[in-house]
C-alpha cells in the first residue's frame, strides 16, 4: 500500500498547504489527489473527477462520518494530509444498479503503520550490537540488551522454525565454525575447565572441530537429530545388554556426566549469568530431579565401547519419553563436547539465549571480554550480524521493549541506520572504552543502587560523553540510548535486587494511572519491561507492539 | 512474531487512548468503507460527540442511501455503550420514529455490550441490521430527511 508514502503536506515553500488526500471508492478503486486543504469541497470534488469517472456532481464525499458540503472548505472539516475521504457517487433520479459507490479502503490506512514498523526493524538492527558493545561486562551477556532472556527462549523452544533460522545464519555458522573461540568460552569457565583437566577424552573431543559442526548439523536438522538420537538410544540398550555393560555405563556416568553436571548447574541458582551453562542445561537438572529414570540417566556417559571420537553416538536418556526430549538434546551435548553444548542446547532451549549466557558467563572478567572482542572471528561475526538486517529483525522480533524504545525515539531510529555511526560503534577503540565505561558504571551502581531508575539514566548518559564517546554528541539521543540498554540489562536487574519496583517506578505508576491505566500489577509489570519508560509501558500495555 | 500476546490482552485501555484510537481510525479510512466516523467538536477533550455514516447495503432499500448518525460516547464509555442516534430519518425496527435513537433492548451489540466493541462496529452492525430480512424491504422516508 504504496499510497500514503508520497505525503507533500509539510511542503514548506508553497504558498498554501498543498496535501496528498486519499480518497476511496467501493469498486476497489483507491486513488490520491493533490489538493489545497483551504479549497471548497465543491473545488476539491473537480479536482477528484479528474482522477475517476464520477462527475464531480454526483460526487458525494464523506470524511470522519459527515457528508462534505460543498460551499465548506476541505480544512473546516479537518481533513489533513494523508486522510482518507470516502467518495459515493449519488443516486441518480431513477435507482439503477450501480448507483452506490462505497468508498474502499484507502492506502492510507495502513501506510503510517507499516511505515513505522519496518523502521523499527531496521532500527533494531543495530540494537543488538550495542548491547555487544556495551552491556559486555555485565551479568546479562553478549546480548544483554534483549530484557528477557526467559521470554525469549521459551518462545524460541516453542518454535523450531525460528531457531533453525537463527542457526542458519552465517552469523552464527561462522562462530560455530571456529573452534578456537568456542574453546576460548568453554574454557573461561573454571568449573569446566576442571572437567576436561580431570577427563583428556574431553578435551581431545573439544579440540575436534569436526565433532562441533557434526553436532551444528544436528541441531539445525531435525532429521539427522532425530536419527542419532535413536541410533545412540540403540547403542545404550546393547551396552546395557552386556554382563559389564550396566557397570561400565555407570562408570562413565560417574566420571563425565556427574561432573558436568555439577558444573553445569553448580551456581545456577544464584546467578545463571556467571555460570553459562548453568542455563543451558538448567531445563536437563530440573528433569533429572523430577523424573525418576535412574538407569537411563545413568547411562548417558559417553559410549564405552567407541569411547575416543565419536561423541555423537555417546548414548541418550530415553529421547522418547515425554517432555524431555528436548533437555536430553543437551544432555548428550554435554558428553560430547561443551562446545557442542550451544548448538545440540539450541532444540532443548535455544540457541542464541545459551550463546548469549555462554558469552555472558565469560564477561564478568573484563580481559576475557577484550579477548572476545579482538578475536577476529567475534569481529567478523559481529560485522556479520551488522550487515544482516534480517537476523537483527528476527532479534528485534524478540524485544518488545527495544522495538517500542525505537518507536518512541525517531531519532534513535535514524542513528542506528546511520552505516557510519554503526562503523564508529564497532571500532575496537570505541568498544573497549564502552567496556571500561560500562565498569565504572557498574561500580557507580552498586554504590548508588538506592537511586531511582531516572537518576540512574542521567548518570548513564552523563558520563558517556566524557567517556569520549564524542562522536554522538547528541545528549538526549545518548540519555535514550544508554536508558534503554540500561532497560535491558544493566540498571534494571542492578535496581530490582534492592527495591521493590513500585518504590522505583513510584512516579512512572503515578503517571500511568493518571492516564488511566488502573491496574496496578499490570503497570509495574510494564514498566520493569521498559525500565521505567513511560511511553514504552504505554506502548506495551496497549500492545501496541509495531508489528 | 509472537509477542502480542505478552502484554496487552488483558489490560484495560483506558477511555481516552480508546477513543484517539477510534479517532485516527476514523481519519484514516476504515473497513471496506462502508461505514465512516469522526468527532464532532476537535476540541472537546472528552470526545463525546461522533457523528457516522453508514452507506446503506446493496440489494436493499438503503442502497444509494447515506444515513447520518450521532454517537455520544459519555465518561463511561466504553464501558457502557455510546447512545446512538439516527439524523437521517430511516425506517428500521430498532430505530425510534420519534427521535431516531437507535433501542438499545432490540439492537443485540448495545444490549450485550461489550468493552472492546468500538463505534465502527456499531455502525457496521447497524449496517448489517439494515440488510436483514425485517428491515430490508421496509418503506423509507424520503431521502435528505432528517429527525
Amino acid at each position: 500500500m504504496g499510497g500514503g508514502e508520497g505525503v507533500s503536506g509539510d511542503e514548506s515553500g508553497a504558498p498554501a498547504a498543498v496535501a496528498t488526500v486519499h480518497i476511496r471508492c467501493s469498486n476497489g478503486n483507491k486513488f490520491s489527489v493533490q489538493t489545497e486543504l483551504d479549497a471548497t469541497v465543491r473545488a476539491f470534488k473537480t479536482t477528484v473527477a479528474t482522477s475517476c469517472d464520477v462527475p464531480a456532481e454526483q460526487q458525494r464525499l464523506i470524511y470522519k462520518g459527515r457528508i462534505l458540503k460543498d460551499e465548506q472548505t476541505l480544512s473546516s472539516y479537518g481533513v489533513e494530509a494523508d486522510h482518507t475521504i470516502h467518495l459515493v457517487r449519488a443516486s441518480p433520479p431513477m435507482t439503477s444498479p450501480n448507483t452506490t459507490t462505497t468508498a474502499s479502503q484507502g492506502a492510507a490506512a495502513q501506510a503510517p503503520n507499516s511505515g513505522s514498523s519496518p523502521a523499527a526493524g531496521t532500527g533494531g538492527f543495530l540494537f543488538p550490537g550495542l548491547g555487544l558493545n556495551s552491556q559486555g561486562s555485565n551479568n546479562s551477556g553478549l546480548f544483554g540488551s534483549l530484557p528477557d532472556l526467559d521470554m525469549m527462549q521459551q518462545q524460541l523452544s516453542q518454535n523450531p522454525g525460528m531457531m533453525r533460522d537463527i542457526m542458519n545464519t552465517p552469523a552464527i555458522q561462522s562462530l560455530m565454525n571456529n573452534p578456537d573461540l568456542m574453546r576460548n568460552i568453554i574454557m573461561n569457565n573454571p568449573q569446566m575447565r576442571d572437567i576436561i583437566d580431570r577427563n583428556p577424552d574431553l578435551a581431545h573431543i573439544l579440540n575436534d572441530p569436526s565433532i562441533l559442526r557434526q553436532t551444528l548439523e544436528a541441531a539445525r536438522n531435525p532429521e539427522l537429530m532425530r536419527e542419532m538420537m535413536r541410533n545412540t538410544d540403540r547403542a545404550m540398550s546393547n551396552i546395557e545388554s552386556s554382563p559389564e555393560g550396566f557397570n561400565m555405563l555407570r562408570r562413565m556416568y560417574e566420571t563425565v556426566q556427574e561432573p558436568f553436571l555439577n558444573a553445569t548447574t553448580m551456581g545456577g541458582d544464584a546467578d545463571s549469568g556467571a555460570n553459562p551453562f548453568a542455563a543451558l542445561f538448567g531445563n536437563q537438572a530440573g528433569n533429572r530431579a523430577g523424573t525418576n529414570q535412574a538407569p537411563n540417566t545413568e547411562s548417558t556417559g559417553s559410549n564405552p565401547a567407541s569411547a575416543s571420537p565419536a561423541p555423537n553416538t555417546n548414548p541418550l536418556p530415553n529421547p522418547w519419553s515425554t517432555n524431555t526430549g528436548a533437555a536430553q538434546t543437551g544432555t548428550r551435548s554435554t558428553t560430547g563436547s561443551e562446545t557442542r553444548g550451544t548448538p545440540a542446547g539450541g532444540l532443548g532451549g535455544a540457541g542464541m539465549p545459551d550463546l548469549t549466557s555462554l558469552l555472558g558467563g565469560g564477561m564478568p572478567d573484563p580481559s576475557h571480554f577484550n579477548q572476545l572482542l579482538q578475536n577476529p572471528a567475534m569481529m567478523q561475526m559481529m560485522q556479520n550480524m551488522m550487515s544482516d538486517p534480517q537476523t537483527f529483525n528476527q532479534l528485534l522480533g524478540f524485544n518488545p521493549t527495544l522495538r517500542s524504545l525505537l518507536d518512541t525515539n525517531p531519532q534513535l531510529r535514524d542513528m542506528i541506520q546511520n552505516p557510519d555511526f554503526i562503523r564508529q560503534l564497532m571500532s575496537p577503540e570505541t568498544m573497549q572504552q564502552i567496556l571500561s565505561l560500562q565498569q565504572s558504571l557498574q561500580g557507580l551502581a552498586q554504590l548508588g543502587r538506592q537511586q531511582s531508575g531516572q537518576e540512574q539514566n542521567q548518570t548513564d548518559s552523563g558520563a558517556v560523553p566524557g567517556a569520549g564517546l564524542g562522536s554522538n554528541a547528541n545528549l538526549e539521543l545518548l540519555r535514550n540510548l544508554f536508558g534503554g540498554l540500561g532497560a535491558g540489562g544493566f540498571s534494571a536487574p542492578a535496581n530490582q535486587s534492592n527495591v521493590p519496583p513500585e518504590e522505583l517506578y513510584a512516579t512512572q505508576l503515578t503517571q500511568l494511572q493518571e492516564m488511566g491505566f488502573i491496574d496496578a500489577q499490570e503497570n509495574i509489570r510494564a514498566l520493569i519491561a521498559t525500565s521505567g519508560n513511560v511511553h514504552a509501558a504505554v506502548e506495551r500495555l496497549l500492545g501496541n507492539f509495531g508489528l | 512474531m509472537t509477542l502480542g500476546s505478552s502484554g496487552g490482552s488483558s489490560v484495560v485501555v483506558p477511555r481516552n487512548f480508546r477513543l484517539l484510537e477510534e479517532l485516527e481510525r476514523g481519519e484514516k479510512g476504515i473497513g471496506d468503507g462502508s461505514v465512516s466516523y469522526g468527532m464532532d467538536d476537535a476540541d472537546d477533550i472528552f470526545m463525546r460527540s461522533w457523528t457516522g455514516t453508514i452507506i446503506g447495503p446493496h440489494n436493499t432499500v438503503h442502497e444509494g442511501r447515506i444515513y447520518q448518525l450521532k454517537l455520544f460516547c459519555d465518561k463511561d464509555y466504553p464501558d457502557k455503550p455510546p447512545t446512538v442516534r439516527f439524523h437521517s430519518r430511516i425506517n428500521m425496527n430498532c430505530v425510534s420514529h420519534d427521535n431516531g435513537m437507535v433501542d438499545p433492548k432490540k439492537f443485540g451489540l448495545l444490549a450485550n455490550w461489550q468493552r472492546e466493541y468500538s463505534m465502527e462496529d456499531i455502525l457496521t452492525q447497524l449496517r448489517k441490521e439494515m440488510a436483514s430480512a425485517q428491515n430490508r424491504k421496509l418503506v423509507q422516508p424520503p431521502e435528505g430527511t432528517f429527525f
